[in-house]
């Protein structure tokens, strides 16, 4: 019984770990990406974006951005940078100009914080 | 001694269900009234709630659109129509293929969403009644009272070829048209 109750207090915190992490950046990126996560939702990403840690729909009007932080690349072969990733949040057609990705008007500290975010899934 | 015994186990049955009952009712009411759910839109749902409250949604819709008839849609007329009623009334929120939302459409949780992919998730008849009744607590109007039926089926079939236009070919067909 309580090697039961030890084995529960072990597991517990271990799966609530799991969720909702990205406490601090990772190592060379600017931004905060707590507050990535809140304004991200503000911006509707996850209404087209599965997004790791945001509840939301099931969605794959847009690719899913799960482990963004471990690609090599992003959009149109663009290489995976912190610049790059806020530059493509920015204004999506200045980069592919035929992308159905809407500018949605995302500032400039907030695209950071989101790319803080994304980057650290 | 064996009626005796059985009456023991109903009673403990009993007993555990009462208590169980009172249980989870005492929680239910200490969540409610503690106000500890935060109800702002800066915090998401737990996603067990959130998926409760979908897939509540979708059996929903799918129960009270049985009965309704499709008409033939689809004509040139008939898009054109939708592609002025969705410029008008729906783009503000769900916006569309290279077009944002206003800011109130991108902020709204649950979030209204892109209608890109509406035709893959819900049927025809769906897409009808939700548009016609609204959906209560996600900000999703009942047009049945603003819009005509023809109108609503003009949007029902502009939705479903949504998903082949291209962002240009979106811009085109809302810029044309009056807004009713």
């Amino acid at each position: 019984m309580s090697a039961r109750l030890a084995g529960l207090a072990v597991l517990v915190p271990a799966l609530l770990a799991g969720c909702g992490k990205a406490e601090r950046p990772p190592a060379g990126i600017q931004g905060d990406p707590v507050r990535g996560r809140l304004v991200l939702t503000q911006y509707a990403c996850h209404s087209c974006h599965v997004i790791t840690g945001v509840t939301g729909p099931e969605t794959y009007v847009g690719r899913p951005l799960e482990g963004l932080g471990k690609r090599k690349t992003i959009v149109g072969g663009l290489p995976n940078t912190q610049d790059n990733l806020v530059r493509w949040i920015r204004d999506p057609h200045a980069v592919d100009a035929y992308s159905a990705m809407p500018n949605m008007g995302v500032t400039e500290r907030d695209a950071i914080d989101i790319s803080a975010y994304l980057l650290s899934q | 001694m064996p009626l005796n015994r059985k009456r023991l186990v109903i009673k403990s049955i009993l007993a555990t269900l009462a208590l169980a009952g009172i249980t989870a009712g005492a929680t239910g009411l200490a969540v409610l009234f503690g106000g500890w759910y935060n109800i702002g839109a800066t915090k998401q749902h737990f996603p067990l709630v959130y998926s409760v409250l979908n897939t509540g949604l979708e059996y929903s819709v799918a129960h009270h659109a049985r009965d309704v008839q499709v008409p033939p849609l689809g004509a040139p007329a008939q898009l054109r129509r939708g592609a002025a009623v969705y410029g008008a009334h729906c783009a503000q929120c769900h916006g569309g293929p290279g077009v944002a939302p206003l800011d109130f459409g991108k902020s709204m949780q649950p979030t209204p969403g892109p209608l890109i992919d509406a035709a893959e998730h819900w049927r025809t008849r769906e897409l009808y009644w939700i548009t016609r009744h609204g959906i209560k607590m996600s900000g999703m109007p009942a047009w049945g009272v603003h819009l005509s039926d023809e109108d609503i089926w003009a949007t029902v079939a502009f939705i479903e070829v949504l998903p082949r236009l291209t962002p240009q070919a979106y811009r085109e067909a809302t810029a044309q048209g009056a807004a009713p």
